[in-house]
């Protein structure tokens, strides 16, 4: 199996289990607990059907939308993800670089493998800046100034990792960052011989954006989930998000917010936009999926902020689904991380075409031209 | 396994799985994307319960219903589809003769692998010829001049094809039309020799519709996908299809409508008839199944206009609930190009004949004597 067999997520997926050593495979599809919320957020998708219109002439279709002030071609973009070097050598300069190539949004995480500075010099596309809360405010300010300095465009704070996730695949393969070598994750590395070549070889594996303030996730191995338990303020609250916007001076989001109460509060505070996730299932299992959230959640802010669907998206027709109910984009982590594990930035490339590939066949057997024809009439909800 | 063992439609699958080539059989049994539709397009029927009426009285119910002008034996019939000689040698012949047979209507594609002539040859019974639009104008009038002078029954307009579905199973086995022999492919051929006898010795494969005027899909290797994107006139809209209308002048339907907008606006440009129908869940997966929609449709245009149900129908119960729905009859593909691949003719004969034996068991059991008397009373959908 290669690059070209790869025709969808799962496909994706299976090339991606062949590459990569099993605990790191196991850190990206992997989720808390029992795993029902990661499986219901792409499930929940099939509870409700789409009711197409024909014979609209649809030669041309714009998928193009706005968020935050930005034009993408695109009504999806990558969300920001931690670790990416450690999936492919490339990492960040991979998936930005392809970003870049379909005018999409780049999400870089405050956990990210390359500097903002150097994906800034990389890519001119939209770029989001993900912010964890951490207990040492010197670091916050740090992130939050080299992100003004590089010209992100957006800082999200993530508002659902205020302690680690019970990520029980990690507890049995003993995934840290960075990797540790156990005797029993021996194994699976040495099942993986190019992974370990490529790793030690292609430059050494830090967090610059953490690495002058916190040993841990670069020369002392952690978990992730270790990692939000002691280094994120669990004291974290709406005057400190409030505090963080006005300090960021932009356009400035909320991911992670699950409630009509919380999204009203972030219009308050002044955000332009909020990514409505359980943080792909990997947080609190038993949460609801953002789809079927979704709704309730456009009704109440949808006018007054960009509303963004995160989380369970495989498929194009998933992602007309959300548009249809009004998110603003639709954004995804494994969307493309197994893509990247496959094959880098040309992994990468395939699997941003594909859904764009995808939705522009589904725009047109919807009858629709453009994002905004989409609308709730052309969904029916099952009954369950 | 054979023909005498077929009792529904599962066996006449693993017949016609034994029987085809895996490419060719992946191609009926296949759907788009992760066939969500195609799979809810028959479950659909399970989310709805018929509650029948006793001591009604016996007596042989009468089943039959009129369509396109034509009445027909039984409330079902053969939908159009493709390169059915890619199924068995006989191909559009064996299932004209069949409906004709069984007294029900015959439905051909633009895509078939026999010719509008060669079909009116072989059977008077009731006929639907579907139309696509394709980008060269000259081809739609070619078709429609042709299927007046056979005196077809009426004709159809797929609407729900204006690009093709992402069939990955299609992807992944190399299916095109002709069948291609690549080195992946060839084990799967030359697994089936009977199948490759017949398809060589017998008349060449050719769309014989559009052969005159397009070579593709004749001469050159091409994927339905392909021909679909390359062919088919993507800015197709509501005046074509009036034109059609018009140059046909008799019945008419489109073939794919879904919403009550679109059903409203066919009884506007003159259809007397839609197809409710998700291209058998091959186009748009995750798109509503018929049989979901079908009450809307049927509440807002089933007095004005023949509503066909096409999709899932594999019992005739399904067909029951879809009439006592709204449906004046449903439609099949798969269903009985399943049958044609085990038995040809026969094997489609005997597809109908099941058909019709278990709608008249179902509507004894139902305590119904024709099918007007199948209405929302008889069924509950579940909650």
């Amino acid at each position: 199996m290669n690059l070209k067999d790869c025709h969808n997520f799962s496909d994706f997926r299976k090339l991606a289990k062949k590459k990569l050593p099993s605990p790191i495979f196991h850190y990206i599809d992997g989720a808390a607990d029992d795993e029902i919320t990661y499986q219901r957020n792409t499930s929940s998708f099939n509870d409700v059907d789409l009711v197409p219109n024909v014979l609209r002439g649809v030669e041309n279709i714009d998928l193009s939308t706005t968020i935050f002030g930005k034009k993408l071609d695109l009504p999806f973009y990558c969300a920001p993800t931690a670790l990416q070097r450690l999936f492919h050598y490339d990492g960040e300069r991979a998936v930005g670089k392809a970003a870049q190539k379909f005018n999409t949004m780049f999400g870089v995480s405050a956990l990210a493998t390359v500097s903002v500075e150097e994906i800034a010099s990389l890519i001119n596309t939209p770029k989001m800046f993900q912010f964890y809360f951490h207990k040492d405010r010197g670091l916050n300010d740090s992130c939050l100034e080299r992100a003004k300095a590089a010209k992100f465009d957006v800082l999200a704070l993530t508002v659902d990792t205020i302690t680690g996730g019970n990520r029980e695949r990690d507890l049995r393969t003993g995934f840290t960052s960075p990797p540790k070598l156990t005797l029993s994750s021996l194994f699976s590395f040495a099942t993986k011989p190019m992974w370990g070549i490529n790793y030690l070889t292609k430059g050494k594996f830090e967090l610059p954006h953490l690495q002058d303030y916190v040993k841990e996730g670069t020369s002392t191995n952690t978990s992730i989930g270790n990692y939000f338990s002691t280094m994120l303020d669990q004291s974290m609250n709406w005057n400190d998000a409030e505090k963080l916007c006005s300090q960021w001076g932009g356009h400035f989001a909320l991911k992670g917010v699950m409630s009509v109460e919380d999204a009203k509060k972030a219009v308050d505070i002044g955000c332009s936009g909020i990514m409505v996730s359980n943080h792909g299932g990997r947080q609190l299992d038993g949460s609801r999926s953002p789809f079927d959230q979704l709704a309730e959640i456009v009704d109440a802010v949808g006018d007054k902020i960009d509303v963004i669907c995160e989380g369970g998206f495989q498929r194009g027709t998933h992602m007309l689904k959300a548009l249809s109910i009004g998110a603003k984009a639709c954004s995804g982590g494994r969307l493309y991380l197994y893509a990247l594990a496959a094959a880098g930035q040309a992994g990468v490339e395939r699997a941003l075409g594909q859904y764009k590939a995808e939705l522009e066949r589904d725009m047109k057997l919807m009858g629709c031209k453009k994002i905004s024809d989409l609308n709730r009439n052309n969904l029916r909800f099952r009954k369950v | 396994m054979n023909l005498n063992d077929c009792h529904n439609f599962d066996d006449f699958r693993k017949l016609a799985k034994k029987k085809l080539p895996s490419p060719i059989f992946h191609y009926i049994d296949g759907g788009a994307d992760d066939e969500i539709t195609l799979n809810r397009n028959t479950e659909s029927f399970n989310q709805c319960d018929l509650i029948p009426n006793v001591l009604a009285g016996g007596g042989k119910p009468d089943i039959s219903t009129e369509i396109f002008g034509r009445k027909i034996s039984m409330p079902i019939f053969l939908s159009p589809t493709a390169m059915q000689r890619l199924y068995d040698p006989e191909g559009d012949r064996a299932s004209a003769r069949a409906a004709e047979k069984l007294g029900t209507m015959y439905g051909m594609s633009t895509m078939a692998t026999s010719s509008i002539e060669e079909i009116v040859n072989v059977s008077s019974g009731p006929k639907l010829f579907q139309l696509y639009i394709h980008k060269d104008k000259s081809i739609t009038d070619d078709l429609i001049d042709r299927c007046k002078k056979a005196k077809f029954d009426g004709l159809c307009l797929t609407v729900d094809t204006i690009v093709a579905g992402n069939r990955e199973r299609d992807h992944r086995t190399g299916f095109t039309t002709p069948p291609k022999l690549t080195i992946k492919s060839l084990f799967e051929f030359a697994a089936k020799p009977g199948w490759v006898f017949n398809y060589l010795t017998n008349k060449k494969f050719e769309l014989s519709n559009v052969k005159h005027k397009t070579d593709k899909g004749t001469n050159i290797t091409k994927s339905v996908i392909e021909y679909v994107n390359e062919q088919y006139d993507p800015g197709m809209n509501w005046q074509d299809a009036e034109y059609c209308i018009k140059k046909w002048n008799g019945p008419f339907a489109l073939k794919g409508v879904m919403s009550v907008e679109d059903a409203k606006k066919a009884i506007d440009i003159g259809c007397t008839a839609i197809f409710l129908s998700n291209h058998g869940g091959r186009q748009l997966d995750g798109s509503r199944s018929p049989f979901d929609q079908l009450k809307e449709i049927s509440d807002a245009v089933g007095d004005k206009l023949e509503i066909i149900l096409d999709g899932g129908v594999r019992r005739g119960t399904h067909v029951l609930k879809a009439i006592a729905a709204g449906a004046k009859a449903c439609s099949f593909g798969k269903m009985f190009l399943f049958s044609l691949a085990s038995g040809g003719q026969a094997g489609v004969e005997r597809a109908l004949q099941n058909m019709q034996k278990e709608i008249e068991r179902n509507m004894l059991l139902m305590g119904c004597k024709s099918l007007k008397e199948l209405n929302r009373s008889k069924i509950i959908y579940k909650k």
